[in-house]
Formats: C-alpha cells, sequence, structure tokens
C-alpha cells in the first residue's frame, strides 16, 4: 500500500466533513391520522401557551377528535420565531408544527413564497365563516389566508373619567376635533395629555401613525397590493398629530411601553390615550395598578371628515407548517380552538384575546362580562360596537420596508421639522428607492 | 535458523508522517466548516436573489448595483464612519489620558478606579440601554432634569433629533469602551522604564514633554494594537445603535452592521444582505491591512 499524499489527507477531512453535514438531513414521515400526536408550539407570548394547552385537555373543545394532544412549547421573540422557523426548513429539520406569527412579521413570510412554501392554506378552513371572520387580511398572501388572528386587537380610546368629569370633558364627546379641543384646553391648565404619539423607534413611530390613519379611513397599503399612502387622510392625520404636539394634547413619547410612559401615567399627566384592547393588560394596569377604577373605555371618536369609531393595531396569527406527518392534527387544533365559540371564549379567559367571530360580539357569555379595572364596565359593550366599524388592514410584502422609511419623515413632520406634503414624498421615495421601484 | 520479521503496519510506516497532520487537522475542519465555507456560501449568495427558503437565483451584479443606489446603504455608510472617527479621536486619546492618570504615583484606590472603569464593558448591554433610554427620554429624562435644574434649560430631544440621537450614541461608546481600553494602555504604560522618566526629568521636561515624548512612543505598539482593533470593530458596531434607537430616528444612526442586519432578518433579503456583507468585509479587511501597516503593527521599531 502506498503512502498517502499531502493532498489524500485533506480530501480525507473534507470526506468526514461532508459525511457530518449530510447526517443533518431529516426524512418525512406518512401523516397521523389519529391519536396521540406531540406538536411543537413556537409563540412569544404565554398567554398562547396557556389558550392552546387549555383547549388540547379540554373536553368541551376537543369532543369527537381524532388525536389527542401533547404540546411541546418554545418561547422566543417574534422575530426570532420567524427566522427560527425559516432555518429549520431550510436544514429540512423539524420546526414548529404549530407558530404564532405577529402581524409585522408576517410580510417577511410573504417574500418568495415562503408562506406559500412553508404554511397550510387555510381558506377551507375558514370559507364557511365568510365576513364573520374578522381579520383575514392581515395574514393573506396572493389571495389565500395562511394564518387566524388571536385577538381582535381593536383601539379604542381610554381615558380617566375622574380627570374627564373634574374639567368638565364629556365623556360622549363626538368627535375628534371637539375632544382635541377640550384636551387644549387641558393641557393649558393642568399639563394633562389625552392622547400620546410615538417618537422612539421607527417601529414605533410608524404604529403610532398607522392607528389613526386607519381610524381616518386612510392606509399604506390597498387590499389590491397598491400604495395608497399618498393620500389626504395621510396628511389630515400628520397636520392633528402635529397640532396635538404643538397644542399639548399629545405627548410624544418614545414608545407606549417604556418607562416614560409609565412616569406620564402614574403622574397623571396621561390620562387618556387611543390604544387597542391587550393595552389594559400591559401598558395600563402593569405600570398604575392603582388607578383601578379610574380608567374606562369608549370608541374612539371619529375625526369630521370621516373614518371609523375604532382603530386597530398588532395581533398575531397563528399558522401550520405544510407537509408534515402532524399538519392535520395541528390544523384540526387550531380550527378547534380559533374557529369554534367554546375556543375563542376560552382564548378571551386565558389571555384576553378577544373574539375574530363577529357574532360573539353579541353572545351574553361575552355581553356579561365586567371588568374591574375598568370600573366594572361592560367591556363588550364597547368592543360589540367598536367590531363592526373595525378598519381593514391590508399586509403587503413591502411593508416591513415601509415601516422604516416612513418611521423618520412622520416623526419630523410630528416634531414640526417638516410639513404633511414633504414628510409624505419623502417616505414615499426613499420606499421606492428601497424597493427598487 | 533464520527469522523472518514481520512486515510493518501501515500505520506504523506513515505514522511520523501523518501525525502533523492529525493534530492540526480539527482545527482546519472547523475553520473550514464555520469560517471558509460560510464566506464562500456568502459570496456565493451576494450573486443571488434569495429570500431564504427556495433556491437562489442567479442576479450576477445586480445586489451590488442597487446597493450602490441605496441611499440607506449610503447613509449607514456615513454614520459607520463617523462611529469610527469619534473612537479614533474621542475613544483612544480619553483612554490614554485616563490610563495616564491612573498610572500616575501616589495614587490612591488605583484598583477601586480599574474595577470602575472596567465595568461599564461587563453590564449587559441590554441593562445599558434601558439605563441610557431613561437618561435620555426627551419627555421624562434625567439629563434634560440636570440640565433645567442646573442651566435652567432642558427641552433637548436627544432621542428624536437626529444630530442628537447621534451624540447619544456615541456618548454610550464613549462611556461604555473608555475604561476597557484604559486597562489595555494601563498595562502598556507599566512596562514603560521609571528611569525614562526620571532622565527627562533631569533633562528639566514637565509633564506635557514627558508624554509626549517619552509616553507616546513608548506606548507606540499598543496604540497601534489598540487603535487597529478598535477600527475594525468600531466598523461593525451593532448593539449601541440597535438598543438605544434601532437605528432612528429615521435613520440617522443606522449602521453598516444594522443595515446588514435589517435586509437579513427584517426584509427576507438574503441575497442582498450578503452583497453588503461583503463589501463590509471587503472595506473592514483593507481598512485593517492599511491600519496595521500604517501603525506597523508586529514590526520592529
Amino acid at each position: 500500500m502506498s503512502d498517502p499524499t499531502r493532498r489524500q489527507v485533506l480530501w480525507g477531512f473534507g470526506a468526514l466533513g461532508a459525511a457530518a453535514l449530510a447526517g443533518c438531513s431529516s426524512a418525512s414521515a406518512t401523516p397521523i391520522t389519529q391519536g396521540e400526536v406531540q406538536l411543537n408550539f413556537w409563540a412569544h407570548d404565554p398567554g398562547y401557551d396557556a389558550t392552546f394547552a387549555a383547549s388540547a385537555v379540554d373536553p368541551a373543545i376537543q369532543q369527537g377528535s381524532r388525536w389527542t394532544y401533547e404540546l411541546e412549547m418554545t418561547a422566543a421573540n417574534a422575530g426570532d420565531l420567524v427566522s427560527r422557523a425559516i432555518t429549520q426548513a431550510v436544514a429540512r429539520r423539524r420546526g414548529p408544527d404549530l407558530i404564532g406569527v405577529v402581524v409585522d412579521q408576517f410580510p417577511r413570510m410573504m417574500k418568495s413564497r415562503i408562506a406559500q412554501n412553508m404554511l397550510v392554506p387555510l381558506d377551507d378552513l375558514i370559507q364557511p365563516f365568510g365576513d364573520q371572520l374578522l381579520k383575514q387580511g392581515s395574514y393573506t398572501s396572493d389571495g389565500s389566508v395562511y394564518g387566524l388572528e388571536s385577538d381582535n386587537s381593536i383601539s379604542v380610546l381610554y381615558y380617566r373619567q375622574d380627570v374627564f368629569q373634574e374639567n368638565d370633558i364629556p365623556e360622549t364627546v363626538g368627535s375628534w376635533e371637539e375632544l382635541a379641543e377640550a384636551g387644549t384646553r387641558l393641557a393649558a391648565t393642568t399639563g394633562q395629555a389625552i392622547g400620546m404619539v410615538s417618537t422612539g423607534d421607527p417601529g414605533a413611530v410608524f404604529n403610532s401613525f398607522l392607528q389613526f390613519l386607519l381610524q381616518r379611513g386612510g392606509s399604506v397599503f390597498g387590499a389590491d397590493g397598491s400604495l395608497t399612502l399618498d393620500s389626504d387622510e395621510s396628511r389630515e392625520v400628520l397636520a392633528f398629530m402635529r397640532k396635538g404636539v404643538q397644542d399639548g394634547f399629545l405627548m410624544p413619547l418614545a414608545d407606549p411601553y417604556g418607562g416614560a410612559v409609565a412616569a406620564a401615567l402614574k403622574n397623571s399627566e396621561l390620562v387618556a390615550t387611543v390604544m387597542p384592547n391587550w393595552y389594559r393588560a400591559y401598558g395600563l394596569e402593569a405600570n398604575v395598578p392603582d388607578q383601578e377604577g379610574l380608567w374606562k373605555i369608549r370608541t374612539i371618536p371619529p375625526f369630521q371628515a370621516g373614518g371609523h369609531i375604532a382603530s386597530t393595531l398588532g395581533g398575531t396569527g397563528f399558522a401550520v407548517a405544510s407537509d408534515t406527518a402532524r399538519s392535520d392534527a395541528a390544523v384540526e387544533l387550531l380550527r378547534r380552538t380559533y374557529l369554534t365559540p367554546e375556543g375563542q371564549f376560552l382564548r378571551y379567559q386565558k389571555g384576553g384575546y378577544l373574539p375574530t367571530l363577529a357574532p360573539l360580539y353579541q353572545e351574553p357569555q361575552f355581553l356579561e362580562i365586567t371588568d374591574p379595572f375598568l370600573g366594572g364596565q361592560r367591556i363588550f359593550e364597547v368592543y360589540g360596537e367598536a367590531a363592526l366599524d373595525m378598519p381593514a388592514f391590508d399586509q403587503h410584502v413591502g411593508m416591513q420596508v415601509m415601516t422604516t422609511t416612513l418611521g423618520g419623515p412622520v416623526l419630523d413632520a410630528v416634531m414640526g421639522r417638516s410639513t404633511p406634503d414633504q414628510a409624505i414624498a419623502a417616505a414615499v421615495a426613499a420606499y421606492r428607492n428601497q424597493v427598487r421601484q | 535458523m533464520s527469522t523472518v520479521s514481520a512486515q510493518p503496519s501501515w500505520w506504523r510506516r506513515n505514522e511520523v508522517r501523518l501525525a502533523p497532520y492529525l493534530f492540526i487537522g480539527p482545527f482546519y475542519v472547523l475553520y473550514a466548516l464555520f469560517m471558509i465555507i460560510p464566506i464562500g456560501a456568502g459570496v456565493y449568495l451576494s450573486f443571488t436573489d434569495w429570500a431564504g427558503l427556495g433556491a437562489p437565483q442567479w442576479i450576477g451584479l445586480e445586489n451590488y448595483r442597487y446597493l450602490l443606489q441605496d441611499n440607506s446603504f449610503w447613509t449607514s455608510l456615513g454614520n459607520t464612519v463617523f462611529y469610527m472617527s469619534f473612537t479614533m479621536l474621542v475613544v483612544l486619546p480619553a483612554s490614554l489620558l485616563l490610563a495616564s492618570a491612573l498610572n500616575a504615583r501616589g495614587l490612591k484606590l488605583r484598583d477601586t478606579f480599574r474595577i470602575i472603569f472596567f465595568v461599564p464593558v461587563v453590564i449587559s448591554p441590554i441593562v445599558v440601554a434601558l439605563v441610557f433610554g431613561l437618561i435620555f427620554d426627551g419627555q421624562f429624562g434625567l439629563m434634560n432634569a440636570l440640565l433645567q435644574a442646573v442651566f435652567g434649560f432642558g427641552g433637548i430631544e436627544w432621542t428624536t433629533d437626529p444630530l442628537w440621537a447621534r451624540v447619544v450614541v456615541v456618548v454610550l461608546v464613549l462611556w461604555r469602551w473608555t475604561g476597557y481600553l484604559t486597562i489595555f494602555f494601563l498595562a502598556g504604560l507599566q512596562n514603560v522604564p521609571r528611569e525614562l522618566y526620571e532622565a527627562a526629568a533631569l533633562d528639566g521636561a514637565g509633564a506635557v514633554r514627558s508624554f509626549l515624548s517619552v509616553t507616546l512612543p513608548a506606548l507606540r505598539p499598543v496604540t497601534a494594537f489598540i487603535g487597529v482593533t478598535v477600527l475594525v470593530s468600531t466598523a461593525q458596531i451593532f448593539e449601541e445603535p440597535f438598543l438605544l434607537t434601532q437605528g432612528g430616528p429615521g435613520e440617522s444612526t443606522l449602521s453598516i452592521a444594522m443595515f446588514i442586519y435589517r435586509a437579513a432578518f427584517q426584509r427576507q433579503e438574503l441575497g442582498y444582505a450578503a452583497a453588503a456583507g461583503v463589501l463590509m468585509f471587503a472595506a473592514v479587511f483593507t481598512i485593517g491591512r492599511i491600519a496595521l501597516r500604517l501603525f506597523q503593527v508586529g514590526r520592529n521599531a
């Protein structure tokens, strides 16, 4: 046997490496049609873990199911969940069977048909519900729905009833303009604000603008995918936000959850704000538990020029990984948890997530719910009215780009460094430059 | 009676020749797996349009062409050059001066000072960003309250004004890295012979003259090493602007590393991110080589 050359030795190491890499692939399996099934469940919020864990063992929800479920929970931040799911798919390793995709992460899955390649289309599942199932547009790509929304995320006006009464601000004020007028007087006399605008990172600034824009009846992208940002509604909203900061009725804060907003709430400098239903727990109760009973909610006063009495912000859609042995079982768990009245009631109990089936807002089991933090208010009387007039939020593959390109110009307009016209023009130009149109 | 000696085994015959390869082999396997292959894959991806799933589509030099037309890329490049200039012109000299002060004879609590200066680098960047966010909040921040109390003004929009946001980021860089670099300079200073200072004093040199004529020349190798290291690491700055401002307001604090991260993990444009990564690699490599030559790192004086 001849001595090996240096080249042969190095090739040997290369072959070893290749063999090690080849061992990383996984084999496909036949679908599990019944019996026990273990599902990988990935989400960013423990409320979802609690909801699905309870649903999986709830006899009323799982009655007649062909499967019994064991859930393996994985928690991570919203962006990492999507990144990790994609890399697992690329490596042909087992990833999530059920994944909670936060609404601002879904556009990443619209790129290059990632959603179509990775996720189960849910059109057949939701077809019987028609328009009764709310918020379908947020997880739609190329006409197919790939995620079921967990929470209707209805934005309402939170307000301190005691401060409104002390300062003669009518709780039933009819329009934003009237409320702004009262807010300006309040700011001048007591220094208190009746709303906030985010001035922090581009994402927070974008969300702050988007919430007002949707309420006003505007949008960033249309349902057909066209760019609709350059509109009168956008300019009016920017002018309104600028006026609010200038006159003091809107308080500029870095973000709606951090230390600054906690200080503003504790000092009673921020006495009202438009935010979604989940803000009660994450924003108000978390920062000012001692103000229990002082806060109330109502629908948002509409703009005189038109729009809605509600808005929306945030959300998490649950999707099912396609082409696995567990896909059918995961779809069925999702259906029973998210598309049945029992499941949606359980979802509300476990995480405070509002129903996405419109008729449920009129059901006694929801209507009778009262909220101690909101002074025992029957909150579904407000949410029910708001749900009927929710603006649509349509996703677009360029939404992530728009979030960063719009953040700077909006902030410039809000802080008075540019006009609304200039801000919209700058945002559209930057967007087109970055998406190469 | 004759004896037939057994033929030595293949391993016995080759063991001396192969042993060195076996010892260095693991390093090169790992180096190839985790350096050469990823770099090669990155260069390949930079010529493709790839969102992370499916087959990358070959598009030649399109990504590089788009990069040169992308205002965002140039903005991030400008910001990164600003950060690099700041570290070289402010952080580095500040560290040297601090080290000189700590090296002074008769200084009490020297070790305590060292620990204090070293602490910022071991604190979690998340905590640092949270604390800095509270200090520099425009509405309720400590800094504005302090300015208001002492000077009677305090309405500075620290993180919402493009210029001030850059200032806050570099203040964080200064706070975080000056103490760390001071430790290196201090180690260098302790190797400068005392006799040199005594000779300089006999020649009538004051503190400044001693610093210029003794300290600086003696520290040249250390300064060169630190300079190159800092230059290369600042070219890849990510944590400070990402945690403090997310690149905002607008893109006024966006760095090249953040630009790449944003393209890859927020926009799912992995081919484009790879192209920016290749350019950054080439730029950092070139800057590093030029700096090495300029500062004569590793060469005898």
